[in-house]
């Protein structure tokens, strides 16, 4: 390729980001059906024959045509550029994840570290939107938000860095190939117990059922998103199921081993899309299974198991590595 | 002008834009999303210097720890008391002086230093290099501070604790 490199990594950057938008969409699909299936329903239908494959494609044209609704009272600047502040980062977070090796937008030698730190800057543009809404269910849900970002973060980073321990390497693909012999998850006692851990911890991070008090629609509506409506509602929308796709992701190279499998190299990327996939749909039956918990109920679990468990696993890891060794078993 | 210079002064600028807002906007709210812009753009500037982990450090740490914790101060405050809080800085005199004053001395030392570093400098990934200064020279240091955000927390929950 004669591209100069600056542009040669936003091409790369281009496609990454548009494939990732489009997975995000069908990915909304997959819930439906996957959802409608548990329940014997049969979920989206007549929106493209067979099986309504055309649906997300439909919801999304009827998203960007509706009417822009700005409430009067709304604090206008940050109502306006909420949506805008939550995607970004959500989207951010798929530039450090490798497809494949050397199939990705920047392999950075900090990756876990960065992905964990952008993904959490979401919580930005939600209280922005809760409060610039200035609706007090959008209100008592940004609260609620930061309450449990404050919980979960900390349970979360831990779950995450076992496997890092376990690679001894931050970057992505070194934690794949450490993976070659035994996928993290298959790891005696700590494997099982941290990637339950981070399944958990998923589930709070993504605000979904049974930890999903901050939309609650019985009690607060729709939650910060009540007053957004068309585009950028979508775009929020969107930013929710990229964070949510992008953590499958993370989940899937920490534990699973990434793009390896039995196979030619070229299925890589699939087996890792089929792992992310995996982990997504064990958040969605998780998700569709559940009840709600009471907000005490998830402080409790969180700083009163989570925090403490991860906590000893991560210290029970740096032991097991400082006697065994860093890499796989 | 390479490419770097001129994402340094992008950022410059907004670093220094946002930081005059925090102090300089009368809503509460909106100098916490300043603060929040300009820690991240603190971030970038890490970025450019090659350090990513300290860019990671500081979002994670400050662009969203501090700004939660912030945030919940005012949401608890604020709002559900059902006031508006306005901040109005009423030492802006004072405070320019304070600022002129630091901003010279840092000017001062950076001109006073020798244009040729002292040492090379590091070459390659500096984050292992990183943790082994941490758990090596500077473990006595890590360990105090430890002590010390322990004995915060502690000091936290005697003032939180029910009265009996």
């Amino acid at each position: 390729m004669a591209l100069p490199p600056v542009a040669w990594h936003a091409l790369v950057a281009f496609v990454v980001l548009n494939a990732v938008v489009l997975l995000v969409t069908y990915v909304t699909l997959l819930e439906r059906k996957f959802a409608a299936r548990m329940q014997s329903r049969i979920g989206p239908y007549y929106v493209g024959r067979p099986h309504g494959w055309l649906q997300p494609i439909a919801d999304a044209l009827k998203l960007m045509i509706k009417e822009d609704i700005v409430p009067a009272a709304a604090d206008r600047g940050v109502y306006n550029l909420a949506p805008v502040v939550f995607l970004v980062p959500c989207m951010l977070i798929f530039a450090t994840i490798p497809f494949a090796p050397g199939l990705g937008v920047a392999d950075l030698n900090i990756g876990v570290l960065f992905f964990l730190a952008v993904s959490s800057l979401e919580i930005v543009g939600l209280f922005m939107g809760g409060w610039g809404s200035n609706n007090k269910y959008a209100l008592l849900s940004a609260m609620r938000a930061v309450n449990q970002i404050i919980s979960y973060d900390l349970p979360f980073v831990f779950a995450a860095l076992v496997p890092v321990l376990l690679a001894g390497s931050l970057q992505m693909s070194a934690i794949v190939d450490a993976q070659q012999g035994l996928a993290f998850v298959f790891y005696p006692v700590l494997g099982q117990l941290a990637f339950v851990a981070y399944l958990v911890a998923t589930l709070a991070a993504e605000n979904r059922v049974p930890f999903d008090i901050l939309e609650a629609e019985s009690e607060l509506v729709a939650g910060f998103r009540v007053e957004y409506s068309g585009m950028k509602f979508a775009l929020i929308q969107l930013g929710e199921y990229a964070h949510m796709l992008g953590t499958s992701f993370l989940g899937a190279l920490l534990f699973l081993g990434g793009w390896l499998g039995p196979g030619p190299a070229w299925l890589g990327p699939f087996w890792f899309l089929g792992k992310a996939l995996l982990i997504f749909l064990i958040v969605t039956w998780v998700r569709w299974s559940f009840v709600r918990i009471r907000v005490d109920q998830i402080l409790a679990i969180s700083w009163k198991l989570l925090l403490p468990a991860t906590l000893v696993l991560l210290l029970a890891t740096g032991l097991v590595v400082a006697t065994r060794g860093a890499g796989g078993v | 002008m390479t490419l770097e210079t001129a994402g340094f002064w992008v950022v410059a600028v907004v670093l220094l834009a946002s930081s005059l807002a925090v102090v300089l906007t009368p809503n509460l709210f909106h100098a916490v999303l300043y603060l929040a812009a300009a820690l991240v753009a603190t971030g970038v500037v890490f970025l450019l210097l090659d350090s990513p982990f300290l860019f990671a450090v500081q979002l994670l740490l400050y662009a969203v720890g501090v700004m939660a914790i912030v945030v919940f101060a005012i949401m608890l405050t604020e709002r559900l008391v059902g006031e508006r809080i306005t901040q109005t800085s009423r030492h802006l005199v004072n405070g320019g002086v304070v600022a002129a004053g630091v901003f010279i001395g840092i000017a001062g030392f950076l001109i006073r230093v020798p244009r040729s570093l002292p040492r090379a400098p590091l070459v390659g990934d500096a984050t292992p290099a990183l943790g082994r200064a941490l758990v090596g020279p500077f473990a006595l240091t890590l360990e105090l501070l430890g002590v010390l955000l322990v004995v915060a927390l502690l000091g936290a929950l005697y003032f939180a604790r029910a009265d009996e």
